[in-house]
């Protein structure tokens, strides 16, 4: 707070100058530079290195792109955060089309319920799903018991776990981009269709998701790079079967200690990430000027 | 027909209400159950495990995640007043492009900011930054764009014609900023401090790559502890820190008062 009241008490009749308007800015700006701007450079840089030569060298991502282990990780991860991107719109959008259109005084409660787990911690809620779904968990122990099944069900450790616990972790998101969404459309509309005599399942699929396909494709892209940059959750449900290129670049600084190629990993997630908004915003300019025109 | 659509929206309404709930229920069961096995029968439960947390094992974990998160909290509650400053209120020249570079780190994925950290602190020769110092650096990288983008938007929903008001008055700059503006602003710094406090508590991707032997925050302990094995006293620390993360946010507000924001919610 020294900084502001620097600057308050040099007032000048025709303003701050220029220096000093900025000097609060000084703190933040250092840290971020130095914590964040930096080291990715330099991460970036060290992509392009490798320890027994010197000069620029495209090696890592050579061997990257040759390596089937790593594209099966990278391939793991696109499919991976495809399934939660559909499972998280699809369940979400009931959640978010109550909260949107309900006046009744369960509304406070659902809306509890869809964003309290946030609170919760992604560590609570994976390890929830892992007693649930291990083998000698919750529902194994009680298919086994009602003589459904002999042998206890694959449910963890491989992906289908894997896609159960992060589209738990990322569905309250989904609610949220999915609700604003859907506040946009005037109630009315459905109103005067139902009066036209259109029925509800008409309704749902002529007006309501029509309308909100923005939101539907914004909460699936913001579930997609959720999911493809998430580590616990893959980390504890996938086990040692199933990596992703969060958990594998984890593994190359920690066990491998092969810097290069973690910064080769990272730099490939980074710019799937950043492809993957470019689209989004442009898909999702196109679809307002479709809808507003 | 109608009443088919509506009974299919009830039922998958329900359905996906139960899957939010489940692991939350199955958790809080598991940290009351004698024995690993999940029981579901009340009668049969104990805290017991919740006796077994008073150890150096879970403690001192959770001692440094509790500083860590009140650190992370008010630093980016200081940085991110300051910086909204400049570029909310004072709008400075270029202040959209500074808003984008205050959030750019957003636009990176965690365990990438983690990697590029580790990696800049080891090749810098800076290994005694790993640990504390490397975990609070990394968690104010994480928390500050949140922080700001809750100052800055408290500051812009701020009625610039008090401060005419006031500088009317004979008010000098720095009361201005004591007496209305951080007065008012009080609850979007409160609920960026809180959500900063949030993040960090919980955070694993970024302190995954940073903790050490003897410092090692509550979430990776737990990790950890999962690969080995599955006892309900992990269940009972995931409960407890659950409720300390409510505490926290029980005490933010009633200090804050973030709620009324929240629910009357501007645009």
């Amino acid at each position: 707070m020294s900084v502001l009241a620097l600057k308050a008490d040099k007032r000048r009749p025709h303003g701050p100058s220029r220096v000093q308007q900025f000097l609060p800015l000084f703190p933040p700006s250092l840290i971020l530079l130095l914590f964040f701007a930096i080291p990715m450079g330099m991460m970036v840089g060290l992509s392009f290195q490798q320890s027994d030569a010197s000069g620029l060298t495209l090696a890592s991502y050579e061997r990257f792109f040759s390596d089937q282990f790593t594209l099966m990780g990278m391939a793991r991860t696109v499919v991976m955060s495809g399934l939660v991107a559909i499972c998280v719109t699809i369940m979400a959008y009931p959640v978010a089309y109550f909260l949107a259109r309900s006046k009744s005084r369960w509304r406070a409660l659902v809306f509890a319920l869809a964003i309290a787990p946030e609170l919760a911690g992604v560590v609570l809620r994976t390890y929830g799903w892992l007693i649930i779904l291990e083998n000698q968990g919750f529902i194994n122990n009680a298919l086994i018991w009602l003589g459904v099944i002999a042998e206890p069900l694959p449910l963890a450790k491989n992906m289908f776990g894997v896609v159960v616990g992060l589209t738990h972790v990322i569905l309250p998101f989904g609610i949220l981009s999915l609700l604003t969404s859907l506040q946009g459309v005037d109630p009315n509309l459905e109103k005067s269709a139902q009066i036209l005599g259109a029925s509800r399942a008409s309704v749902i699929r002529h007006i309501v998701v029509p309308l909100t396909v923005p939101g539907i494709v914004s909460s699936m892209l913001l579930a997609f790079t959720m999911s493809a940059s998430a580590y616990a959750t893959p980390a504890i449900l996938g086990g040692a079967g199933f990596k992703v290129l969060a958990t594998m670049i984890y593994e190359q600084v920690l066990f491998y200690i092969d810097w290069s190629f973690a910064a080769v990993m990272a730099n490939v997630l980074l710019v799937m990430m950043l492809i993957v908004a470019l689209i989004g915003t442009r898909l999702e300019a196109r679809l307002h000027q479709k809808l507003h025109t | 027909m109608n009443q088919v659509v509506s009974a299919l929206f009830w039922v998958s309404l329900v359905l996906v209400l139960t899957f939010i709930t489940l692991p939350l229920v199955v958790v809080m069961a598991a940290s009351l159950s004698p024995t690993a096995v999940v029981t579901l029968r009340p009668w049969e439960w104990t805290v017991q495990w919740y006796g077994d947390l008073w150890t150096a094992r879970w403690l001192d974990p959770f001692m440094l995640s509790a500083q860590l998160a009140l650190i992370v909290s008010i630093a980016s509650g200081v940085l991110g007043l300051l910086a909204a400053y400049v570029v909310a209120y004072e709008k400075c020249p270029g202040h959209a492009a500074i808003m984008s570079f205050l959030l750019s780190p957003l636009a990176v994925p965690q365990i990438v900011k983690g990697v590029a950290i580790v990696l800049f602190l080891s090749s810098a020769g800076l290994y005694n930054w790993l640990g504390t110092p490397g975990l609070i650096a990394a968690h104010i990288i994480l928390t500050l764009p949140f922080a700001v983008r809750m100052i800055a938007t408290a500051m812009f929903n701020f009625d610039k014609n008090l401060d005419r008001a006031g500088q009317s008055l004979g008010a000098s700059k720095m009361d201005r900023i004591r007496y209305l503006l951080l007065p008012i602003i009080k609850p979007g710094v409160f609920s960026g401090m809180t959500f900063a406090f949030i993040i960090s508590f919980n955070n694993i991707p970024l302190s995954v790559f940073l903790v050490r032997p003897g410092e090692t925050t509550l979430p990776i302990t737990v990790i950890n502890y999962i690969e080995y094995s599955l006892d309900p006293v992990l269940a009972a620390v995931n409960v407890a820190s659950l409720l300390f993360v409510l505490g926290v946010i029980f005490i933010f507000e009633k200090i804050g008062g973030f709620s009324a924001q929240i629910h009357g919610g501007s645009k």
